[in-house]
Parts: structure tokens; sequence; C-alpha cells
């Protein structure tokens, strides 16, 4: 299958012209699952990095001939072996989509120090922890993308979600910083979706009441932020950049 | 612009921004909380809620209420992502923006019952990267994350914002040069010609923005970030 993103650039650069390893972390669901799917179909060996999610990732990686790696991305020390597992297994990794995240509404009075920690340690630390494993395989070998995932309340705000909003705008923090730490040889973009349709997004999100107030009247598909991570990816011009796709929510 | 007896409690070192809130505020009429506790340094960790506690709690046991707080964590580090120790990587996040998010959880209920402010100090940084300042600029950033969030949960009766400042002539200083292993006087010329200003600011003049967004003045501003930089950026 050809990528639409091969018409954007020179093919001599884009990962996707070699049979690629992607690594996408929270890939067992939502935004991640899409996306695993995506790069397979562009032609990516896709690690499919999830949390006690096996027999899902496992059926994934079955589907799209990539493999499952089942490990917390807020745990630095298991991350960097699951790199390791990665590249050993399925080759260099030239791109790694930081994507996993988790979400508990709680209003600031309610928001115990647990639930901040390891929100912002796996949204944050999922960025941080892959980085630091992959920057140096990337510089070694001349090239890599990374493309992190924030969101629309990053830029916009939202409440009951101080520490979710917190983590996701660090998450755009960090891409700038590294993206002009790894320039040139390595790109890293961010990705900021507005409501898109998966199990983080609370059923009050999905109904009409909620929707008809969009301009373009409907939430996101993950497939069509997919087709964009790997647009993101593979945009060689691009680095330092966060796209919003987000059906209007975001005007300003 | 006056603070009329109104309470401040402003984080931060001495020297930098945090001390110009402080004598800013003074100077307009404020109360600002002591950083003494009977002649004995407070020494407070805002990472452990117990000690944010305890100093809100100190607060409001001499001063009798709280109408502002100010935010100006300083933890810094220089290090390039793949080889900055993770322990340390984490210490700056977990100071600038975990103590910052319970600085805001412990006086919410009381900026609440007094209709008051929060000033998160944040730092261009937050908005431009800098290459080996991914804590920093993550722990930056996840200010102006803060501010937007608590801008909106706490509306109408608190006022939430952020200032993003640029390079300030503050103790800051020697932390970076030392990071970057330059003279404290060199890495000042360095970050002067960055700025179309063509100079590092005061921190007066971050107070004064500070000092603004504290005020009545400023009393339709909300989830705001104000950015006294030089016109290092211009959005």
């Amino acid at each position: 299958m050809t990528s639409p993103a091969n018409a954007l650039h020179d093919p001599q650069v884009a990962p996707s012209a070699q049979k690629a390893v992607a690594l996408v972390t929270g890939a067992s669901s939502g935004i991640g699952l899409a996306t695993a799917r995506r790069f397979a179909a562009a032609g990516y060996r896709v690690a499919v990095n999830h949390v006690d999610q096996e027999a899902v990732a496992e059926a994934v990686a079955a589907e799209i001939g990539g493999r499952a790696y089942w490990t917390d991305v807020s745990d630095p020390v298991a991350v960097a072996t699951m790199v390791d597992d990665i590249e050993g297994e399925l080759g260099p990794i030239a791109v790694a989509v930081c994507n996993a995240g988790i979400y508990e509404e709680r209003s600031l009075a309610e928001l115990e120090d647990e639930i901040w920690e390891r929100t912002i340690r796996v949204h944050l630390g999922g960025c941080f922890h892959v980085a630091r494993e992959v920057v140096p395989r990337m510089r070694s070998r001349g090239s890599g993308s990374i493309v992190t995932v924030s969101s629309e309340m990053a830029i916009v705000g939202g409440t009951k979600a101080t520490h979710y909003i917190a983590a996701k705008t660090a998450i755009v923090g960090f891409t700038r910083a590294l993206a002009r730490e790894v320039a040139p040889t390595i790109r890293v973009n961010a990705l900021a979706p507005g409501p898109v349709d998966t199990p983080l997004l609370q059923e009050r999100f999905k109904v009409p009441a909620y929707t008809d107030t969009l301009p373009l009247r409907r939430i996101g598909r993950p497939e069509e932020i997919a087709d964009v991570i790997l647009v993101l990816a593979e945009t060689a011009w691009c680095t330092g950049a966060v796209w919003s796709l987000n059906g209007g929510v975001v005007i300003q | 612009m006056r603070g009329d007896g109104r309470v401040a409690l402003v984080t931060g070192l001495p020297g930098g921004i945090g001390g110009a809130s402080v004598e800013a505020l003074g100077a307009a009429g404020w109360a600002v909380a002591p950083r003494t506790d009977r002649e004995r340094e407070l020494s407070v960790d805002l990472t452990h809620s117990n000690d944010v506690t305890e100093l809100v709690g100190l607060v409001l046991g001499r001063l009798g209420r709280l109408d502002l707080v100010v935010s100006c964590p300083a933890a810094f580090a220089l290090a390039p992502v793949d080889v900055h120790s993770v322990d340390d990587w984490w210490r700056v996040i977990d100071a600038n923006l975990g103590g910052s998010f319970r600085l805001a959880r412990a006086t919410a209920p009381h900026l609440l019952t007094t209709g008051g402010s929060l000033v998160f100090v944040s730092s261009e940084w937050a908005l431009t990267g800098w290459a080996g300042a991914t804590a920093y600029c993550a722990s930056m950033a996840g200010l102006v994350g803060l501010t937007k969030a608590l801008a909106r949960e706490l509306a109408p009766h608190v006022r939430v914002n952020a200032v993003a400042p640029g390079i300030v002539d503050s103790p800051q200083l020697a932390v970076d040069a030392e990071s970057a292993g330059l003279s404290e006087d060199e890495i000042k010329r360095q970050y002067a010609e960055t700025a179309p200003l063509r100079r590092i600011a005061a921190p007066a003049e971050i107070a004064a923005t500070i000092l603004f967004l504290a005020s009545d003045d400023a009393s339709y501003y909300t989830g705001q970030v104000l950015s006294p930089n030089g016109g290092r950026t211009r959005a």
C-alpha cells in the first residue's frame, strides 16, 4: 500500500521506503491502535506497546505483522529493556510515536498525589523515557523521527483535568526543547488532537448535546488522527511543531 | 494597583523574581507572608504535600486570609536528554510543576473564599524550547497548562494567570553558567544578544508584570500568559 505521505517529500528520506520499524506506545486501543495499523499499512514493522492488554495487543500485532511489547512507559528501566528488545527483534526504530496515556476525571480538590504522579509519569514520562533511549540510537544512525501526542486541552484548557492538562502541556514544552536539541538529525513534533472516539473519552462527549456544539458537528475518528501522525512523522521539513487537529474545537 | 492589606504568598528564591515580587507587592500595600518563622528560616519542600499544607496553615494563622499566590519555582538543569540522569530530570519536573500544583491545590479553597488570584511564573522557554533543557521546558510548559486548567476550573471567583519571562538577571544565571561551563558574565552577554532589546531583564521588570496581574487593574484577565521577554517571542 502506498502511503499518501510519500507524495509530500523525497522518498530518499522517507523511513517507510525500507520497511522501517515504528514504535507506537499505548497501541492496544484508541489513537495508538489506529496509528499502529496506519503505520503497518504504510509499510512499517510496528512495535505494539501496551500495558496489561496482552490478548488485544497480540491480536493486533498478528494482524499487522508487528510484535507486541508489554511495558509500562512510566518505568524508565522497563522502557530501556523494551527498546533493546525491539531493536534486536524488529530492527532499528525509525519512528517513535509517544502516545500512551491515561485519564481519570478529578476536580482540583479531589486530585490526590497518587493520581497526579501517575498521570505525569505516564504521559510525560512516556515521552522522556522513550526519547532518552531512542535518541542516541537514531543519532548514531543519522536519522529518526519522534511524534508526541498532546491534546487540544493543552491549548484551551478545561475543567476537572488539571493533571491531564499539565501533563499534555508539559509534553509540548518537552517536544519544543527536544526538537532544538536533536536537530538536524532527528525531528520531533507534537500532535494535539481534539475529542476523539476512544475509550479514554467520557461518554458525555460522544452525544449530540456535545457534538452539535462543535464546528464540524462530530468528534474525530482514531483513524483520522493516525493518518496525520503518519504524515507528521514523515514530513521532512517539520520539527518542533504542534499540529492541531480538532474538528474546529480550537479556533483561536 | 494597591494591595490594601490583602495577603500574598510568594514562593521562590530571594534575589530572583520571587524576591523582587515580594518587594513590589510590599511597596504596593500588600501584606506579604514572611519567609521566616520566629527567627527560623521557613524550610518548606513544595514537593511534599504536608509541607505545603503546613506553610498555608502558617500564613493563615498569622495573617488571617489569603488573596494572592505567586508560584515562582526555580529548579533548573541543563543536560542532553540521553545523558541527563533520570532522577535529576524528574527532580526538575517535580519541584517546578509538582510543587506549583501542590501549592495551588492547598491554597485554592482560601482564594475561593477571598476571590483572590494565582500567578504562575513560567518561562519563555516553555514556548520556545531550549536545547539541553527538556526537563525545565517541560516543567515550565506544564505551568502554562496549570494556568489554563485552573483558570477555567476556579472561575469565576479566582483569576489564574502566568508570566513567561525572558532571561532575567537573577541567582538562576549562576546555575545556568555552571551547567553550561561558562562564566556568569559570558552567559549574560550571550543571553542579552538573543533579545531584540539587547539586554536581559531586571527582576523588578518581571515583578511589575506579576504585580499588574495580581492587581484590580487586571480584573478581566484569566488564563493568560504575559511575556515580558525583551521581544524574544512575538506571538
